[in-house]
């Protein structure tokens, strides 16, 4: 009797899908979190009869197979990469990108991560940080005597500094893209890192090449949709309900069995 | 006599079971992107002789019953919209097709990625097909649109259009699992829509696969209890025997 397994599947594939809803409803309020979604994929199929066997000498088919499948497996995880809202917050050093592209940000391993956060800030010695203080590349540095820090949409960071009518010119944020941002790899607080299946980053000045625009004072929201997700929670714990009655369905019919002597 | 009951009562039984595990694998599938439920179709299978031939009256036919098919439930599932740009429903019979190390698949889920050298494919990496052979986008490339007949544009201009087909007959395609169907003889789609922004969800129908099992379970038992009647028939029978002779 298959149903037990097959209903089993059916069980562990829906406890990672409350896992992964779990998981973005947690971060509904975290800055430029992407949501993720289960994918299921049915399983291999027993072939009991094959269509189109041949049925007699005068060349019959059978019409429709037999087929028995095997349950399901829950395939990848992808990000849904979408827009998250802006939100006005009003800190100079606040920054959202409208549209494709990521932030830099150096380890302290040396390498590089990416991420869609741009709450940033300034450490002791001036350098523009991410909120873990790790630096932003290119490195920026704004001395102490910078007022008013303006962030134009393509990136370009100036400053007035002591009290000067014209402002400096202190770097050029840019911004990282990837032929397959869904294969980014989520390394936690924020940031993904390059692996195989995105591509390499190829670094744009923001409002170039497809890259997106930067808004500075705002903040990207994450794209969670707190309705659809508790629709989708519901959905899944039902699933999940209905495939425990599977089991018990299965169970009463064995045991039907087990009763005859 | 008893031992027919018995025979066709056990065919009864492993039908049963093997339908439960269709209810079953529908059921598992109720959340995978564009799973088509299944139904088992029986037949009667006549046998001429049957096992004890002494019937009072001339040899009498029995009715087996015997699982004979799946068939694929093709009906829509419903639309979900995500947003995502690269996922892609469709309305109608069609399917997409997938290129595989095995050759064409079919399949009808539609959530696809952009792989890292910039190929369209499937959630297994299989490059989804287009008119002229799978669908490249560049790294630049933004705002990709999938219109209703399939043609895919982005901001490099329009590109191919995705290759999606119908069959005459769906029950002619087998499953493989992995979300994809093989076999039957395509042809080019004429009555499918492709919706961007959108997945199409399974259509198994919770209720009605409830509905199924207990219906399953409820006649599994009580084929069940008429194997214990006819066992205790049989004893009764060879007691009174025995107690005849004695």
């Amino acid at each position: 009797m298959k149903a037990l397994y097959i209903a089993s599947t059916g069980m562990s594939a829906q406890e990672r899908n409350v896992e992964v809803i779990s998981n973005n409803i947690a971060n509904m309020r975290t800055t430029g979190y992407k949501r993720q979604r289960a994918e299921f994929e049915d399983l291999l199929y027993q072939q009991v009869t094959r269509a189109g066997a041949q049925t007699s000498d005068q060349g019959t088919m059978v019409p429709a197979g037999l087929e028995i499948g095997s349950g399901v497996r829950t395939v990848s995880t992808p990000r849904v990469m979408s827009q998250g809202s802006v939100n006005i917050t009003e800190r100079e050093l606040d920054v959202a990108i409208r549209g494709e592209g990521f932030f830099m940000i150096t380890l302290p391993d040396g390498r590089t991560a990416y991420t869609r956060d741009g709450s940033f800030e300034r450490d002791a010695e001036g350098t523009l940080v991410n909120s873990s203080g790790y630096p932003v590349e290119p490195n920026i540095t704004i001395p102490g005597t910078a007022t008013s820090v303006s962030i134009s949409p393509d990136g370009l960071v100036q400053a007035y500094l002591n009290n000067e009518t014209i402002p400096t010119q202190l770097g050029q944020l840019q911004l990282a893209r990837f032929v397959n941002k869904s294969g980014l790899e989520s390394m936690g607080d924020n940031l993904f890192l390059e692996t195989a299946a995105s591509g390499p980053a190829q670094v744009e000045i923001p409002n170039q090449d497809g890259t997106g625009n930067l808004l500075q004072n705002y903040l990207e929201m994450a794209n969670v949709n707190s309705v659809t997700e508790i629709a989708d929670l519901i959905a899944a714990q039902r699933a999940y309900e209905m495939n425990a009655r599977i089991i018990s369905g299965a169970d009463s019919m064995m045991q039907a069995t087990s009763q005859l002597r | 006599m008893i031992e027919n009951a018995q025979l066709i009562s056990l065919s009864r039984q492993i039908a049963l079971q093997r339908q439960m595990d269709v209810v079953a694998n529908n059921m598992a599938n109720i959340n995978t992107t564009g799973f088509k439920a299944e139904n088992l179709l029986f037949e009667e299978y006549v046998m001429p002789v049957a096992r004890d031939q002494n019937f009072p009256t001339i040899n009498q036919p029995l009715s087996y019953v015997q699982d004979w098919a799946t068939m694929h439930d093709m009906s829509g599932g419903a639309m979900v919209q995500t947003g995502n740009e690269l996922d892609v429903a469709l309305n109608g019979t069609g399917f997409f097709a997938v290129q595989t190390g095995a050759g064409e698949r079919w399949t009808k889920a539609g959530s696809f990625q952009i792989s890292s050298n910039g190929t369209l494919v499937d959630i297994n990496g299989n490059p989804v097909l287009g008119e002229g052979g799978p669908i490249q986008f560049g790294p630049e490339e933004t705002g990709i649109l999938i219109a209703s007949d399939g043609s895919v544009s982005s901001s490099a201009g329009p590109k191919d259009r995705l290759r999606l087909v119908e069959f005459a007959n769906a029950q002619d395609l087998t499953r493989e699992g992995n979300n994809l169907f093989a076999g039957g003889t395509p042809l080019a789609a004429t009555n499918t829509r492709a919706m961007q922004g959108f997945v199409e969800r399974s259509n198994v129908s919770g209720v009605s696969e409830m509905a199924e099992m207990i219906r399953v379970t409820r006649s599994y038992e009580s084929i069940a209890s008429l194997t214990q009647k006819q066992d205790e028939l049989r004893r009764s029978a060879i007691q009174r025997l025995g107690d005849a002779n004695a």
